[in-house]
């Protein structure tokens, strides 16, 4: 699998690190214990398209959102997550 | 009390030793460290991009690198290591720490690497085929021209390369900014890759 940085351009996977699922939203500062534990411990295992969290540790250490299907490999989507390389974002 | 040393000394002091290694004949890599030099990493603020642009062509005299690239400024080397950010590289501390906090105190943060990295300079007529052992980059000269730059990993290592300016016999060079705690090991890797072709081991106080 290679990943297209957007800052770098086509890289191996062995530059990269994963993060995991890029939806969780953590909650606001009085949410209550359940939506806490939500965000924190519990993940959807997604077998299709999932957003996802990539680090380029390994090129420009950017974090990336990247999305992919977990069957095919296929990545249909590569964005900066927000706050790296913070000129780019929404650009 | 224990006596203590303090002097500079290069992280590749004990493992590089000048000479002549690897296949007989024309050597067809030469790796030269590069020593004492100036190199500061500068890193926009949020939402200062702009502004810190401003000021490194105000300083430098050259935009500083919006992407993958190496830019040649007055006296110093403009390298992007990321977005938002990149190294100057510098001899003789005019563009030292020191010197640049005025230039970007609005701007962006300085951290000084001086003494935090190896710059080890390759070429030869053999070190595409060398750096192709531990690079994942094309390196085609119709690929990574002069000036082309990336942020990338050698032997799991991260590292910055940058392709300087050719020789006077048109051969290419490629520099290698590397951690001074990694660069012993990535260094034995070099020479363990060049051994094939014959190499030559130097230092040098000079910016390529």
């Amino acid at each position: 699998m290679r990943i297209v940085c957007p800052f770098c351009g086509e890289r191996e996977l062995g530059e990269f690190t994963y993060l995991g699922d890029a939806k969780p939203v953590r909650p606001a500062a009085g949410a209550g214990a359940d939506a806490v534990y939500d965000y924190v411990y519990l993940r959807d295992n997604i077998a299709g398209v999932m957003s996802e969290n990539w680090y380029h540790g390994g090129g420009c250490r950017a974090w990336l959102k990247v999305t992919r299907n977990t069957l095919t490999h296929e990545i249909s989507a590569i964005e900066p997550a927000a706050g790296a390389g913070a000129a780019k974002v929404g650009a | 009390m224990a006596e203590f040393s303090w002097d500079v000394r290069s992280p590749l002091d004990r493992a590089l030793a000048v000479g002549r290694y690897g296949a007989r004949g024309d050597a067809g890599v030469t790796l030269t460290e590069i020593r004492n030099f100036d190199l500061v990493q500068v890193m926009a603020r949020r939402g200062k991009a702009a502004e810190m642009a401003k000021a490194a062509k105000a300083r430098f005299g050259s935009a500083a690198p919006k992407t993958p690239q190496a830019v040649q400024g007055s006296d110093a080397t403009l390298i992007w290591s990321g977005p938002d950010q990149f190294f100057v590289l510098s001899k003789g501390g005019k563009h030292a720490i020191g010197a640049l906090g005025q230039a970007f105190a609005q701007s962006a943060s300085l951290s000084d690497q001086s003494h935090a990295r190896v710059l080890i300079s390759v070429s030869g007529v053999k070190a595409r085929a060398m750096l192709a052992k531990l690079s994942s980059i094309d390196l085609h000269s119709g690929v990574f021209a002069v000036g082309a730059a990336a942020a990338t990993s050698m032997d799991h290592t991260s590292v910055t390369l940058w392709r300087g300016n050719d020789l006077a016999d048109g051969l290419a060079v490629f520099n290698v900014l590397v951690f001074a705690t990694f660069a012993e090991s990535l260094w034995h890797t070099m020479l363990d890759s060049a051994a094939e072709y014959g190499l030559a081991i130097a230092h040098s106080e000079q910016l390529a």
